[in-house]
């Protein structure tokens, strides 16, 4: 039998009619088209936020990290507790796509592929603070696994090196997932679209083309990668928690710091979605895509993972009191009540109590409150990670190597620059590729309509 | 020989068309669908996707580049420590289960790459965008005589229009 026939690939570069298009690629693809004032605003500031970051940044290489707030005993300062911070944005995006995934959670198809997004881009601008954090960024390959010049490895003991490994597979494997789940969307763009843009997609489509084979390797692939994520998504915060827990320091030293963080990232994950999300959709007009009840749900989440966090700050307190150690009693006393007691009210204030408001439908459902409490959860979990890090190295054992650190002005400015690096990935990325999963969208909508009605 | 092209509107008709043309034994069949059915993957090969071999190889070479490298670097420069092996399984675990999910997650990629034969650089006669919008597209190969009955089995399926593609 002859193999069928076949366009050449110059062919590609010729748009195709589309005679009978279908709503939700109208509806979807629009969002990608054109530029408003208001836009260009925004990725300006965002870019002018990084850029200013970056020229702090080869000030600090140039000086040295003398110009951060460093002070004995305290080491590790703003930069650490804003990569944890961004880890821990990283986790909503797949636990969004794995796990609701193989819990087949259909409401995730509207969110799944701008959470995706959140995750790769945070993950990124966590990875810039590990470079930044060392100082010597010339020097930063020695976490890799490869024998300095007396032929010694590095240590695989050391709970910095398992986060290497962690980040390192976290970033590719979202990255992988991310591309997997876009694959038919880029079709779908490229189908519809002129010059550039379709030759970016041809390319990045792969040729897709939707027939059954491709589908079911597919379909098969995104339930791996999904059964691979979901221990991963649990593993990465996990190994970030270590980083503390493994060494002494009296409030580090818990074996409930993965699960702890593990929640706190998800509660940080969703509340960063609900952030970037509810003015995409309002400025977009998403919303007969992504509805309120999507939001609900979300909020759901942040309400469950704000137990989480708030039995883990009462659990650590009264270990503290019933352990009877007394290093570890001053910590948490010096927490509440000594020179980082307003971060800390501010962490316990935003992540436990206000998110219980998210018990009343009326809040969930009100989006504009929904949005207030996503920013203040955003700011409570920064300032756990600040009160966890510098509270905890501020009151060690010794009374007398008690210190006090303030983040400096280039720490402050880096930390505000890397919202702007987020920011500027995330509009690229609503201008370049489909905010929402197309193809998983028309699924449930031709099973709907197929089923006589729908929903 | 003719390539007879039917479109459809539901994945539930089409599937069953496919299913039908197969029983009949006209197995050179493409499909072109908007979204991921199961029922119509299976309808056109029963057969599991070979993706999950990919996925296994991948994880196990994973699993064991882990704990290889880490013990191997251990022992290659060895560092005495008040007496305790070299090694130590638990904290290697940590790389293992990493280099388990990265592995596997690529060689997963490979799989959907070789095994769902992308990427395609040519694209199908029969492709069109519409197959990108909500329309099912069923090509059967067949020859001359065969045309009037597939054409009039597709309709029975609730085809929508059946024509021959152009070579």
């Amino acid at each position: 039998m002859t193999p069928p026939p076949a366009e050449p690939v110059a062919a590609l570069i010729r748009p195709v009619p589309v005679a009978r298009d279908s709503q939700v690629n109208r509806d979807l693809l629009r969002v990608m088209e054109g530029t408003s004032v208001g836009y260009w605003a925004l990725l300006h500031i965002a870019v002018g936020f990084m850029l200013a970051a970056g020229g702090v940044w080869i000030y600090q290489v140039y000086k040295g990290l003398g110009i951060a707030g460093y002070a004995h005993p305290i080491f590790w300062g703003a930069y650490i507790v804003t990569f944890v911070f961004w880890v821990g944005i990283a986790h909503a995006g797949t636990l969004i796509s794995a796990i609701l995934y193989l819990f087949r959670a259909k409401w995730r198809n509207a969110i799944n592929r701008s959470a995706e997004a959140m995750t790769i881009f945070a993950v990124l601008t966590a990875a810039q603070f590990l470079g930044i954090h060392v100082g010597r960024i010339w020097k930063s390959y020695f976490i890799l696994p490869y024998p300095n010049q007396r032929a010694l490895w590095v240590n695989f003991k050391s709970p910095l090196l398992w986060d290497t490994f962690a980040i390192t597979t976290y970033a590719t494997i979202s990255m992988v997932f991310f591309y997997v789940g876009l694959i038919p969307d880029l079709a779908i763009a490229r189908d519809r679209s002129t010059g550039w843009r379709r030759a970016l997609y041809s390319v990045l489509a792969l040729g897709w083309q939707g027939t059954s084979r491709q589908w079911k390797s597919h379909s098969r692939t995104v339930l791996h990668l999904s059964g691979l994520a979901t221990p991963l998504v649990l593993s990465v915060h996990s190994v970030v928690s270590w980083d503390f827990a493994m060494s002494i320091v009296p409030g580090w030293h818990a074996t409930i710091f993965a699960p702890y963080f593990v929640a706190g990232a998800i509660f940080s994950g969703f509340a960063m979605v609900l952030t970037m999300m509810i003015p995409v959709r309002r400025i977009f007009g998403l919303e007969a895509y992504i509805t309120d009840y999507h939001f609900e749900n979300m909020s759901r989440f942040l309400l469950l993972t704000s137990i989480i966090v708030g039995y883990a700050y009462g659990s650590e307190y009264f270990m503290a009191w019933y352990s009877g150690v007394e290093s570890e009693q001053t910590a948490f006393w010096k927490r509440a009540f000594g020179p980082y007691w307003i971060s800390t009210w501010v962490m316990i204030i935003c992540n436990a109590f206000v998110p219980q408001l998210l018990w009343f439908k009326k809040i969930r459902t009100h989006v504009p409150t929904l949005f207030a409490i996503s920013v203040l959860v955003n700011i409570g979990m920064w300032f756990e990670r600040y009160v966890i890090i510098i509270g905890g190295l501020s009151r060690e054992y010794d009374p007398a190597v008690w210190g006090i650190y303030t983040p400096s002005w280039p720490e402050l400015i880096i930390v505000a620059g890397s919202f702007g690096f987020f920011c500027q990935f995330f509009l690229i990325f609503l201008k370049l590729f489909p905010v929402v999963a197309i193809a998983e969208v028309k699924e449930l909508e031709i099973h709907a309509k197929a089923h006589g009605g729908g929903h | 020989m003719p390539q007879l092209l039917g479109v459809f509107t539901q994945p539930q008709h089409i599937a069953d068309a496919a299913r039908r043309l197969r029983d009949r034994g006209f197995t050179d069949i493409e499909t072109f669908s908007p979204a991921p059915f199961a029922e119509l993957d299976d309808a056109v090969d029963p057969k599991p996707s070979g993706v999950r071999a990919w996925t296994l190889i991948g994880g196990l070479t994973g699993v064991v580049t882990g704990y290889a490298m880490t013990l191997w670097m251990a022992n290659n420069w060895q560092i005495m420590l008040g007496g305790k092996p070299f090694s130590s399984i638990p904290p290697y675990t940590i790389i293992a289960f990493e280099l388990t999910i990265l592995f596997g997650g690529l060689m997963t990629l490979f799989g959907l790459l070789a095994v769902g034969r992308l990427p395609s650089f040519r694209m199908h006669k029969a492709y069109n965008a519409r197959f990108s919008a909500e329309d099912f597209g069923l090509v059967v190969d067949c020859r001359d005589r065969d045309v009037a009955e597939i054409d009039g089995l597709m309709r029975e399926h609730h085809a929508t229009e059946v024509s021959v593609v152009q070579a």
